[in-house]
């Protein structure tokens, strides 16, 4: 036979050779968490409400705050914001506002009067909070949205612990604190006014409910040896933030020494201001290292409030025109542990101040004496396993009684995970095992080129002349065009924008678009992680299929 | 951020044999997606012959002309004058060129071509080298660069193509790189509505030869975008120059540092390109600015 001639035309197409052999890993879509959400106390999932800021879906954004936290304008207002320092855009220009565009999603909800689905008392066990302030609350909040029957108890006649009582109205306007603990009773928490301050009135609780949560706070200040408590001069600092959050005055004298560098001396001071007293605030800690928030030290000396830093109280002389304070500069290292430090007086630095009055305003401790013996010490705190519950069975704590974290958020976050363990506690389960800790997304998979620079949208202050007048709120709240504008220089990391980028950069058409999401193509994708590098939100890693052949 | 807003339409096929990661494939599935169904693509001897099939398979479904690498836009002038014969004026003939058969072996063809103006889309791959076979210098390859042919670095400078063909005086011509799918979308688009002959050239980062890891092809070619060592711009009917990047945003030095091919040379020399491509930079800004 004649040999045949090959046609000159191809006959089939290259689909037929699975290239997909080529490769030793494979992309994987995953979602990760981000730097934000790991800093964050409450476990906020960061990435998810901003992308819902910037499709302006304020709603959704709305839900998926509140999933962690019962408060978004509350902690847009206090909270720490340590999502700030952890954020990823800090490597780029700065970091995100995130707390300010929190803020502006929990006033939408409350101008708006977004509620939350009621959730029926499915489960029949009941649990006693004692103390409402931000973690018996959100405790009770994650509790009641859990189906159980809950009851507050609370010695105050409002509710809200130190934010109602310690936070000045000029950064959290009660308002807002109002109708963000009303959601959280309209899910129908019942609430008694009544403390629990001895053993018999625990016991009396452990026999009426399935378990309890101790959230009382610490109340007691601590004390400074050289003062002395007796004498009218000395004023308590939560008394004295008590009495004029509650719009009543304190006698005090013109010239007032508020001794501490933390958040609640700056309230302190801050008040007195705003009450046309003069004010100095004396620090151990050297300026730059107080520990109260940077903002809060900085509005505090636009408000005129004097600073000496790095010195002690040595002796108070009470004379004629009123007291004279020898203080001595010192040395001050901090400690390994958060609040421990160590101080060294550098001789011959002796100085003194006048004033009329001293808040000291030094920390607080946390007091479970009064329930009785049983109740073990951590150090300052009572003690609690990583679930949160006490050495009595059934009886959980957190927030400032049980944790050196004070500040709101922890204790939101706290009263969060102690309702998941007090749930596990009365379905008889053990407490769930710390999940497998991932790791945050880091800056090297966000791919920046898709972000151009773009400069940060802070809050705007009062002006500081305008601050002393009355106790309004100093920071403006963010506009509608604001938050969208800061939104969107978020890089969403580890959570998918369904950008297209992953799908559009492969060189082998090995990915498929599903109707949210995609898939990879095993037969045809080589491997060459293009998709990955071109993510501009480090959602996809490779993932090696082939363990290396080491000899 | 920006999205690429991009979607198959089932012209260019996966198992296709282009290195993993490869760029160029990548510019093909863009280029003839924007294209169409309504096309004959002519191919020389380059990675992109390779790419588009190894005998019997294709990876194109439009048919492809495998010619000789003397005479791509010869061939494509041919397949055209046929197609119009056949009363097809409208099917677009598509030269797809590596830079040896465009700036060097095929150069007089495509001179000879653009002088007649002939209704072809003329796309160069621009690897900067002979690179299927196995990476040796051609004239587009930058001064410094090592190829196999120019172990110790290539010690003249990249021909420039875009104003060779400018002096030709083509309807357009024009620069565009895989990293910057957006504009490459929009020149395909634009040469379409444009009658005569019109030419891409994309900057392709060659893994093996340039020595860039199998995900990085899209950065080095932002880079050089970037750097303004290849800067994106058209020249319409040779006169009118339109710089199509806003600035450059950095130094050739990360660029450089990228590459393995660059890895031998010397401060002195990162230097000299760095003159020669501000120079280069100045001179097409100048001539952007005069037309005005
Ligand atoms: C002046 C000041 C300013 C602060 N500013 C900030 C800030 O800007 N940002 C920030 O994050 N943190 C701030 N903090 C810290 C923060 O307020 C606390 O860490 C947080 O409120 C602790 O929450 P908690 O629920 O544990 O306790 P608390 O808020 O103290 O609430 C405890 C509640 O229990 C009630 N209670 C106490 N004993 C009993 C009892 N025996 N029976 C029944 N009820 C009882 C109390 O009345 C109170 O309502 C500030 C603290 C102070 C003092
Ligand atoms: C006249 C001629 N000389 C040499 C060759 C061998 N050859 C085939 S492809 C090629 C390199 C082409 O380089 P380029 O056009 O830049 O394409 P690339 O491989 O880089 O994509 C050469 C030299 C040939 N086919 N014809
Ligand atoms: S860029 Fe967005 S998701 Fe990433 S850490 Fe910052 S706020 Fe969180
Ligand atoms: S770009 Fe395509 S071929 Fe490369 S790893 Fe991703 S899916 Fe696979
Ligand atoms: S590239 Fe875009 S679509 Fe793909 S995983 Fe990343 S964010 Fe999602
Ligand atoms: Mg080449």
């Amino acid at each position: 036979m004649e040999p045949q001639a090959s046609p000159l035309w191809t006959t089939r197409t290259t689909l037929d050779r699975k290239t997909g052999t080529w490769r030793d890993a494979i992309p994987d879509y995953r979602t990760l968490p981000s730097p934000c959400l790991g800093a964050c106390p409450v476990n906020g999932h960061i990435a998810d409400w901003i992308g819902h800021i910037r499709k302006q879906e304020y709603h959704a954004a709305w839900l998926v705050l509140m999933d962690n936290n019962p408060f978004p304008a509350i902690a847009g207002r206090i909270c720490h914001h340590p999502c700030e320092t952890a954020c990823n855009r800090q490597y780029l220009d700065e970091s995100i506002s995130i707390c300010a565009l929190e803020r502006f999603v929990g006033d939408m909800a409350l101008a708006k009067d977004w509620s939350l689905p009621s959730s029926d008392l499915v489960k029949k066990e009941k649990v006693a909070v004692v103390g409402a302030g931000p973690a018996g609350l959100s405790a009770a909040y994650q509790l009641r949205r859990r189906g159980l029957q809950v009851t507050l108890f609370e010695s105050q006649n409002q509710l809200g612990g130190l934010m109602r009582y310690g936070i000045p109205a000029y950064r959290l306007e009660k308002r807002v604190l109002d109708g963000e603990i009303q959601r959280i009773l309209d899910l129908g928490v019942i609430v008694e006014h009544r403390p629990i301050t001895t053993q018999q009135q625990l016991e009396q609780l452990q026999n009426s409910f399935d378990a309890i949560y101790l959230a009382t706070g610490a109340a007691r200040s601590k004390t400074l040896p050289v003062l002395d408590y007796a004498k009218p001069w000395v004023i308590d600092s939560v008394e004295f933030l008590a009495t004029t959050n509650a719009n009543k005055s304190h006698p005090t004298g013109q010239h007032l020494i508020v001794i501490g560098g933390g958040s609640a001396a700056m309230d302190v001071a801050r008040t007195a201001r705003r009450l046309g007293k003069s004010v100095t605030v004396l620090t151990l800690e050297p300026a730059g290292h107080l520990p109260a928030q940077h903002t809060e030290v900085e509005e505090a000396l636009e408000e005129g409030i004097r600073f000496v830093s790095g010195a002690m109280l040595q002796q108070v002389n009470e004379q004629t025109d009123g007291l004279e304070l020898t203080c001595i500069e010192v040395e001050f290292t901090a400690g390994y542990r958060k609040g421990e430090f160590t101080i060294k007086p550098k001789s011959g630095t002796a100085f003194t101040l006048k004033a009329n009055a001293i808040v000291p305003s030094i920390g607080q401790d946390a007091n479970y004496a009064i329930w009785g013996e049983s109740f073990k010490a951590q150090g300052p705190i009572l003690k609690t396993g990583s679930d949160w519950q006490t050495e009595k069975k059934g009886i959980f704590a957190g927030g400032d009684l049980a944790s050196m974290e004070r500040f709101v958020t922890h204790a939101v976050g706290m009263g969060k995970q102690a309702a998941a363990a007090i749930a596990h506690y009365l379905e008889g389960q053990s407490p769930t095992s710390d999940e497998k800790t991932v790791a945050a997304v880091s800056i090297d998979t966000i791919n920046t080129y898709y972000y151009p620079q773009q400069d940060r949208i802070d809050q705007q202050k009062l002006p500081s002349r305008q601050r002393l007048q009355n106790f309004d709120e100093v920071q403006q709240p963010l506009q509608e065009v604001q938050a969208d504008a800061e939104a969107i220089r978020c890089f969403s990391c580890g959570t998918c924008i369904y950008c297209d980028n992953c799908y559009a950069y492969c060189p082998d058409m090995a990915i498929t678009k599903l109707e949210k999401g995609y898939a990879i193509k095993s037969d045809y994708c080589k491997g060459c992680g293009l998709c990955v590098a071109e993510c501009p939100t480090g959602s996809i890693v490779m993932q090696k299929e082939y363990e290396e052949i080491t000899q | 951020m920006e999205c690429i807003d991009y979607q198959d339409v089932d012209i260019f096929h996966s198992g296709h044999v282009a290195c993993a990661g490869c760029v160029e494939a990548l510019s093909l599935r863009v280029i003839l997606n924007i294209v169409g169904q309504d096309a004959v693509a002519v191919v020389p001897p380059s990675c992109t012959a390779v790419i588009c099939g190894i005998y019997p398979n294709s990876a194109l479904s439009i048919p492809a002309f495998h010619t000789s690498l003397e005479s791509a836009a010869a061939t494509a002038s041919g397949v055209k004058r046929a197609l119009l014969a056949k009363g097809k004026p409208d099917t677009t003939v598509l030269c797809l060129a590596g830079d040896g058969g465009t700036y060097d072996i095929g150069l007089q063809s495509l001179s000879s071509a653009a002088e007649r103006n002939e209704d072809i889309l003329y796309i160069c791959f621009d690897n900067e080298g002979y690179m299927n076979t196995g990476g040796q210098k051609s004239s587009s390859t930058p001064e410094g660069a090592a190829t196999g042919s120019t172990p110790l670095g290539k010690t003249t400078r990249k021909k420039n193509l875009v104003d060779i063909m400018a002096a030709h005086r083509v309807p357009y011509i024009t620069t565009t790189s895989p990293g910057h799918i957006l504009d490459m979308k929009a020149k395909v688009k634009k040469a379409l509505q444009i009658k005569g002959t019109k030419i891409i050239i994309v900057l392709i980062p060659c893994l093996a030869g340039w020595g860039v890891a199998d995900d990085a092809g899209i950065k080095a070619a932002r880079m050089a975008v970037d750097s303004g060592i290849f800067p994106l711009y058209e020249v319409e009917d040779g006169e009118r120059y339109t710089v199509n990047q806003l600035a450059r945003t950095q130094s050739v030095k990360p660029y450089l540092a990228l590459q393995k091919r660059y890895r031998h040379i010397s401060e002195e020399q990162v230097e000299q390109l760095q003159i020669h491509t501000d120079k280069a930079w100045q001179q097409l800004l100048l001539r952007a600015d005069q037309q005005q």
